[in-house]
């Protein structure tokens, strides 16, 4: 569990980017964070994992304090998925990249072929194993870095922006992943400015503008309220928009959800 | 960039100031003209409203300047390691005077007004450009592996040396996409397609800038004749006893 009670933070020591943020973020959450460009999502999650520590206030991971707590004992409990995966990419094989964080973890030799094994096969990069990770796609090399984060079994997944650049098909497969490890009890935080892959698929939403906590709760609420979105500078997603244009009684979010409501019309009209 | 006397100077007279005082400083390997040199500098740190910055570059040195001091005092003398590290701060402090004060465009602008290739000079003032650049991706990069375990600061110096090497190899490979993305951005917007091209803002050398490299080039030459003529005070030469 995530729990913020009223955090602040600042970079410069006088301009708050962070204001009273009261926050819990319970196992086994799947949340997507939203908000303008510089709305401090990224800062949040960055005092999540210690890379960050909050100017005023208290951050618990599972009841301990952050301040307790290193950066790499953090990241054992909190994987975090950067949004550029060129910043974390050094080895000489995807192997090794993908293992890279159990060394560090100083799991066994033996411990450490196994998972790795088990991410490739997971991630379909079997093929990749001996290969060069600088010579894979782009989206080969988001897949690596998250496999490397992966093979630690993390409890909450943090994941930045995670469907740039990725294609429709791609986007599909991470969202079937990280709603098997969803399934599996790990808990999942997406900042993402991707406001149709929020509607489709993330359960609860936190709406943040100016540093502050605008909204919170479950994404059919959110991001259908035209006070939530205007005060986080979004545009409603386009099946909410579609809902009003067609004049039904709510505004709807998923394609099944607008799929039923246009079969009742079809079958009401016939 | 700051609003200042030094900073309405030309680049190249900057530049000039900076190779002067080089100069100057080489020419003594005695404490007191060289701390006479940097007490002459601090002023003009403070007319530009850059004094902080500077003490913040100075902080830097420290480490440096001790090792000097050190090294100097165990082959030489102790006497010679004090010139030599207030050599040190002449020195960076008459180049950090231009580069805090220097736009990167002027910077390469100054450059080709000298007679410098303009390939050559527009290179150069790229590469400082992106060096904020480069810092934050540093910052981004040592994120990205601490948050999978990495502890730059634990193990024996062997072991905290070969930490750096996951912050170090993505750095490089970032910074050669980068150049290879700025190289095309270039050439698609025309860069090196003509030869003889125009320039937006010229610089023009003003009254100011040719009477102060006028002081600072007799200031040189006297030094000079002072300096071969041995008519310098004694005083200039004082010692450390040790």
């Amino acid at each position: 569990m995530i729990h913020c009670q009223n955090v602040w933070y600042s970079y410069d020591g006088i301009n708050p980017v962070l204001q009273e943020i009261n926050l819990k973020i319970m196992d086994g959450d799947f949340v997507g964070i939203m908000g303008e460009n510089g709305a401090g999502k990224t800062t949040l999650v960055k005092l999540f994992n210690g890379l960050l520590k909050p100017a005023k206030g208290e951050i618990f991971i599972n009841q301990k304090n952050i301040k307790t707590l290193s950066v790499a004992e953090l990241s054992r409990i909190i994987g975090f998925v950067f949004q550029n995966s060129d910043h974390q990419i050094f080895s000489r094989t995807v192997a090794e990249e993908i293992g890279f964080i159990l060394k560090n973890f100083k799991y066994d030799p033996s411990e450490i072929q196994v998972r790795i094994e088990e991410i490739l096969k997971q991630f379909n990069l079997e093929q990749y194993k001996e290969q060069s990770p600088f010579l894979l796609s782009g989206g080969e090399r988001k897949r690596v870095a998250l496999a490397s984060i992966l093979c630690a079994h993390p409890e909450i997944l943090i994941l930045d922006e995670p469907t740039i650049g990725q294609d429709a098909i791609e986007k599909k497969k991470l969202i079937e992943l990280l709603r098997e490890l969803n399934r599996n009890g790990v808990t999942i935080i997406i900042i993402t400015h991707d406001l149709e892959f929020t509607a489709e698929y993330i359960p609860r939403c936190i709406l943040m503008s100016k540093g502050e906590l605008i909204a919170d709760g479950p994404t059919k609420y959110i991001l259908t309220s035209e006070q939530c979105l205007k005060e986080a500078s979004l545009v409603e997603p386009q099946l909410a928009h579609l809902s009003h244009i067609l004049k039904f009684d709510k505004s709807l979010l998923s394609i099944e959800e607008m799929k039923t409501k246009i079969l009742e019309y079809i079958g009401g009209a016939r | 960039m700051k609003d200042s006397v030094i900073h309405n100077l030309d680049p190249r007279t900057k530049l000039y100031f900076a190779v002067i005082i080089t100069i100057i400083s080489l020419c003594f390997n005695e404490i007191i003209p060289l701390t006479i040199i940097f007490l002459f500098l601090v002023p003009l740190f403070k007319i530009g409203k850059i004094f902080t910055q500077w003490l913040n570059t100075l902080k830097g040195l420290v480490f440096l300047a001790v090792f000097i001091i050190i090294i100097d005092t165990l082959f030489i003398s102790f006497n010679l390691g004090v010139a030599m590290s207030i050599r040190l701060l002449v020195l960076i402090s008459s180049f950090s005077l231009f580069f805090l004060t220097v736009h990167p465009d002027d910077f390469s602008q100054s450059l080709i007004q000298i007679k410098v290739p303009f390939s050559f000079a527009f290179a150069l003032s790229l590469a400082i450009r992106f060096v904020p650049t480069l810092a934050q991706e540093a910052q981004n990069v040592r994120e990205a592996q601490m948050v999978r375990g990495l502890e730059l600061q634990k193990g024996n110096i062997i072991k905290k040396v070969r930490n750096f090497i996951p912050i170090i190899i993505p750095l490089i490979i970032l910074s050669i996409q980068r150049a290879l993305l700025i190289a095309e951005s270039l050439e698609s917007r025309g860069f090196g397609a003509v030869k003889q091209r125009t320039y937006l803002y010229p610089l023009k050398m003003k009254f100011k800038d040719f009477f102060i490299i006028g002081i600072l080039t007799f200031f040189l030459v006297s030094i000079i004749i002072l300096l071969l003529t041995g008519l310098l005070p004694d005083w200039l030469h004082f010692h450390l006893p040790f």
